[in-house]
């Protein structure tokens, strides 16, 4: 059993945001480490255009290594530009997902494209950055994990980790296209992919995580790391339909896992979920956990899936 | 031999009305099937593409038969081939027959993307199943969109593929739409699922830069592989003959160096008639000891398909 301490809002963009494509929402937040700072990578997005449609671009800010409420400085542009005409990442980079190796810096992706039959589709890119993690530029203009038999489109929410030397993707992958009276929604499930150079991927081509709500619940954002000689994964989950309606929005699930492959779900471990009133009173989700000077924590996105910025919580206990 | 089938004369399932697109056979004992891309208009007064085939006498001057129902349904919602499939290249591997096909899905900001998927037949090419509801080779880091017309055999034991694969939209100032580029690669494969490629080009520019290059189709005659393709600009081609589709030509040795030489193609378009204008989708195949060509003529074969002879 988790038992994590909120401790409240770090960042919203509605308030401290910078320029035309920090509008409002800043999702999916991610984590590099340096010596005096800590880096939060996330998503936000422009107001939407006029049919109603938003791009979502990838920014940072910095907060003080002793103090993770103290932002000390706001990226000013976005640090990966959107692909080129026709491309998969051509409408957003949403979530993105950064790790620091010995010697560099990447990320992994979500992009968007939008199509005509359904609202959009979306693959996993990669980039580099040569510039201590400031901007990140592609070595290709297509994805890095695209579609298979298997895994037909929908391919988003990378979680890029290594262990024992070997690369891990967790992601969703799109099982299904709901009609839904002429409104399609995709349904996804967690799935693995493990590389030894993080270019050349080798599926699972399995789900990974049993249902709980519905057959066709939406799970996202697995965010895995060890702790304590097992394998925690903190996701999301979510109902099909109507998801806007409060209490089928995303919850914060957990699952176990000793080899990475054979995980055991047990959401009442959780040790995280609603606060009563304010920004996350409604939906926690996109959990990103992290170890920061010898304390775990958890940066988390709240109410409309990060509409209104992100916070932290600390691990408390775990039993 | 000139026109050997008018899709505008014959009844077609799926509701299709015209088009024979992209030819590719099938040699029976007996007959030889031909399997082509023939279009229906959807409720929104677009098209999508339906695979059909038509049994020929060795001949090729008499119809024995022409498919009735679907050969392969198109994609279910927001699958890779849920507006169409051209081409549909065929494969006789022991027992069954192997479709690597292309499947279309229609985009926003351009016109449409599409994918290489694999289908099996066990019941002599009449139906096929798809391998899985998603592609076999889609677009990747290097490949980024429009990976399409396989053309797949084996030599030595092992698969070939040879397909496109976009490398850049540009805008078109005469069409108000982006137009695509997209050049000719090849992929290696044991078991013909699991692909191999490293997207190069291997076919050199004729053109200009932005040669569009379709439809490879190889054969190997004389201890020589050959190559027949169509190639043509990539703007203003569709109205105008004089930079639409050409059949061009490259030889290999090895079937991975490939020289260009069109001027050795040995078929060109005729002064007056169905395939003065443009032609398109060519298809080399062995028939019981002659090397044939299939291929469509002016407006990419609404009016239908044709046949050459090769003489070496």
């Amino acid at each position: 059993m988790f038992r994590w301490k909120k401790l409240g809002r770090i960042f919203n963009p509605a308030e401290l945001g910078h320029g035309y494509w920090m509008k409002e929402y800043a999702q999916a937040p991610s984590v590099l480490i340096f010596d005096s700072f800590v880096r939060i990578y996330f998503s936000s997005r422009p107001l939407p255009d006029h049919k109603g449609q938003y791009v979502s671009r990838l920014g940072f800010i910095d907060v003080e290594r002793e103090n993770l409420f103290n932002i000390v400085n706001i990226c000013k542009e976005p640090i990966l530009p959107l692909g080129s005409l026709g491309t998969f990442d051509e409408f957003g980079t949403y979530p993105a997902s950064v790790i620091q190796t010995e010697n560099e810096i990447r990320v992994y992706y979500a992009g968007w494209t939008r199509c005509e039959s359904v609202p959009f589709n979306a693959a996993i890119g990669v980039a580099f950055s040569a510039d201590q993690g400031n901007t990140f530029s592609k070595i290709g203009e297509g994805p890095v994990l695209s579609f298979t038999p298997d895994e037909p489109y929908v391919l988003g929410s990378p979680k890029i980790r290594r262990f024992n030397d070997i690369w891990y993707l967790w992601y969703s992958s799109g099982r299904q296209w709901l009609h839904n009276d002429g409104f399609p929604q995709p349904v996804y499930k967690i799935r693995m992919a493990q590389s030894t150079d993080g270019i050349e991927w080798t599926r699972l081509g399995e789900d990974l995580i049993q249902d709980r709500l519905e057959k066709n619940e939406c799970q996202a954002s697995p965010d895995v790391f060890f702790y304590q000689g097992i394998y925690h994964m903190f996701f999301s989950f979510r109902y099909n339909l109507n998801f806007k309606d409060v209490g089928r929005g995303y919850k914060m699930g957990y699952a176990y896992s000793i080899d990475l492959i054979h995980w055991k779900r047990d959401d009442e471990k959780v040790g995280i979920g609603i606060s009563e009133i304010g920004w996350d009173s409604e939906s926690v989700s996109y959990g990103f956990v992290f170890e920061l000077d010898k304390q775990i924590y958890m940066l988390h996105q709240g109410n409309e899936i990060g509409k209104y910025g992100f916070g932290l919580a600390e691990l408390e206990s775990y039993k | 031999m000139g026109k050997i089938f008018d899709p505008t004369n014959y009844s077609l399932p799926n509701n299709c009305l015209a088009f024979a697109q992209s030819p590719q056979a099938i040699v029976f004992d007996h007959f030889v099937r031909i399997y082509f891309s023939t279009r229906e208009l959807d409720q929104y007064g677009k098209f999508l593409s339906h695979v059909a085939f038509v049994d020929f006498e060795k001949n090729f001057n008499e119809i024995i038969d022409i498919s009735n129902t679907t050969v392969l349904p198109l994609g279910e919602l927001g699958c890779f081939d849920e507006h169409g499939i051209f081409p549909f290249n065929v494969l006789k591997d022991s027992n069954r027959i192997l479709a690597y096909t292309t499947g279309w899905n229609r985009k926003i900001s351009v016109s449409a993307d599409a994918s290489v998927g694999l289908a099996i037949s066990d019941d002599n090419g009449l139906t096929f199943k798809k391998y899985g509801k998603g592609p076999v080779l889609t677009a990747s880091l290097k490949e980024p969109f429009l990976v399409c017309d396989a053309f797949v055999t084996k030599f030595d034991d092992q698969f070939h593929m040879w397909y496109i694969f976009g490398t850049k939209w540009i805008s078109d100032l005469l069409d108000n739409a982006p137009q695509r580029v997209y050049k000719i690669a090849h992929a290696t494969s044991s078991d013909g699922i699991q692909w191999k490629r490293d997207a190069k080009q291997i076919i050199s520019d004729t053109l200009n830069e932005n040669e569009c290059q379709a439809l490879p189709t190889v054969i190997k005659a004389n201890e020589r592989y050959h190559m027949y393709f169509c190639f043509r600009y990539a703007t203003d081609f569709r109205k105008n003959p004089e930079r639409s589709y050409r059949l061009g030509y490259a030889w290999s040795n090895d079937l991975i160096s490939w020289t260009r030489d069109d001027d050795n193609s040995g078929i060109a378009i005729s002064a007056e008639g169905w395939d003065s204008e443009m032609m398109c989708y060519p298809h080399l195949f062995n028939c019981d000891e002659k090397i044939l060509m299939l291929y469509n003529g002016n407006e990419f074969g609404k009016f239908g398909f044709g046949l050459a002879e090769l003489e070496v």
